[in-house]
């Protein structure tokens, strides 16, 4: 017999989809979005106050991953906590930080960047000859991705269970090849997604010399392959949190900005 | 000159609230430039002047998107803005997008302020966590919402009260070197995105993955969507191979069994 319905499934669902991000914040990112979705589930599942609190624990944890994708993690989360309960926060856990750093590189890619892309460039060039009609292809792009979420939780509650049944070694599996896939993209971000340019330029008599050439020279992406270095190190070491490592880059923006460094 | 009404003013305003919260959950896509410059122009009575502003500034953040918790410009207020105060102010379009640019880049600060100002309601939750104070977490995250509306709601209502000049002579007056520092820092905030995703990811284990999704995109400048296919070649080849690895092993169990 199962404790949790499809109602609840939905109720969670819609928590995400209206309310999931409303408190996006540096420290936990989604961490307080998931944990409320989480809710209509956790009253059904522990009505022991000690178990309530570990949950509740668990999902205030700092998260952040692809708003779409994130609905097959909550789907595999229902799925093992109705199963083993309690118990199971802890496998929970990893499972939510394992899968949220793939989905978030692949959803970002393809929702974020390519659709967005695709969607506004059409639109902008009809609304250019003063056509709104491009606008409504968004719309209903917007309704379409609504109602693939509502699958996305489902198949996650579906494969979930049988995840727990037959676990082993094909879930590492599916995460190694997962998190491959992550990385290659999230490598391919650095260049693209961070813009640091040296406008410093080399004069000695007639012969001009910008920096930024030859630091293209050396490899392209080096400065953000460099900060990205810096504050990767920083967060692995104890007490750094998102929150601190925000203030950091945007003291060191606007730093290296006054000192012409960058711009 | 002429001035905004006050239900014009109140529709920009909502507008404003509404749109920053569907940017961040449903996503219909009212927090792009294109879309508010198009409402704003309907409210104004010229579409055709919101659709050039909204266009125009919707051309210039294309394929932007935040990443990992990255603020961009908030172009949408700005299309509201720059059409709003644009069509009273009869200068024409140019004007209004004009207007528009410097008011989006200087926006972005509240958009970072709001994700700032969520921290406290995440405490707040914590701490109610500890007396299993459910109705307390729940309250805390839906707050966030006033946090996230207003952050765009105040300077849309704030700028269309005060009008363009007065519009024009704070962005004037804004110190360059704070603004361009600015700037830079928006470029730069990406980093921490990917670099929690790193954290977050076996990084150590995979870096041979992570080089050739950046040698791809620095050296062979391939688009996105490029580097995600190469990325599901060498993911599908890791599945297999490692599902070979399993067969070998549950074989090599069962020869001992014998």
């Amino acid at each position: 017999m199962s404790k949790i319905s499809l109602q609840d499934i939905k109720k969670v669902r819609y928590r995400w989809l209206l309310l999931g991000e409303a408190a996006w914040n540096y420290e936990k990112m989604q961490g307080l979005g998931y944990c409320y979705s989480m809710i209509p589930v956790l009253k059904k599942l522990y009505p022991d106050e000690a178990d309530m609190k570990k949950a509740l624990q668990t999902h205030l944890q700092f998260f952040n991953t692809h708003q779409e994708f994130a609905e097959i993690i909550l789907g595999i989360d229902i799925a093992m906590e109705e199963k083993e309960g309690a118990a199971s926060l802890e496998a929970v856990s990893a499972i939510k930080t394992g899968l949220m750093g793939p989905l978030a590189g692949i959803g970002d890619t393809l929702f974020g960047v390519i659709a967005n892309t695709i969607f506004f460039s059409v639109g902008s060039y009809m609304a250019l000859e003063g056509n709104p009609i491009g606008i409504f292809l968004y719309l209903i792009w917007g309704v379409v991705r609504v109602i693939m979420r509502g699958y996305f939780i489902r198949i996650g509650y579906r494969e979930g269970t049988k995840l727990i049944e037959n676990l082993g070694d094909k879930m590492n599996r599916v995460t190694e090849a997962a998190s491959i896939l992550g990385l290659t993209v999230v490598g391919a971000l650095i260049p693209s997604v961070v813009s640091a340019n040296v406008p410093f330029v080399f004069k000695s008599g007639e012969v001009e010399m910008e920096l930024q050439a030859i630091l293209n020279q050396i490899m392209p992406g080096l400065i953000p392959v460099l900060l990205v270095l810096l504050v990767y190190t920083l967060l692995n070491r104890k007490g750094m949190t998102s929150f601190k490592a925000i203030i950091f880059v945007m003291i060191l923006g606007i730093a290296c900005s006054a000192a012409g460094i960058l711009g | 000159m002429e001035s905004l009404n006050f239900i014009q003013i109140i529709l920009l305003t909502l507008y404003a609230f509404i749109a920053i919260n569907d940017a961040i959950h449903m996503d219909f896509g009212l927090n792009r430039p294109l879309i508010a410059g198009c409402f704003a122009g309907f409210v104004m009575g010229d579409l055709a002047f919101g659709l050039s502003v909204g266009a125009t500034l919707q051309l210039m953040v294309l394929g932007v998107s935040s990443f990992g918790g990255s603020s961009l410009p908030d172009f949408m207020s700005a299309a509201l803005i720059g059409t709003a105060l644009g069509t009273i102010s009869g200068k024409g379009v140019e004007f209004g997008i004009g207007l528009a640019v410097p008011v989006g880049m200087l926006l972005v600060q509240l958009d970072v302020f709001a994700r700032f100002a969520n921290t406290f309601f995440q405490h707040r939750a914590d701490r109610y966590m500890e007396s299993v104070n459910i109705k307390g977490i729940e309250r805390m995250n839906v707050l966030g919402v006033f946090c996230w509306g207003l952050s765009r709601a105040i300077p849309v209502f704030l700028c269309l009260v005060l009008g363009s000049e007065l519009v024009q002579n704070f962005v004037a007056y804004f110190p360059d070197w704070l603004s361009a520092g600015l700037k830079v820092a928006g470029g730069l905030l990406p980093v921490v995105g990917i670099a929690i995703l790193l954290k977050y990811l076996p990084t150590k284990k995979y870096t041979a993955y992570l080089l050739i999704g950046f040698v791809l995109a620095a050296y062979l400048s391939m688009p996105m969507l490029g580097v995600a296919l190469v990325g599901a070649a060498l993911a599908l080849m890791a599945y297999r191979k490692s599902g070979e690895k399993e067969l070998v092993k549950s074989m090599e169990g069962a020869d001992e069994d014998e």
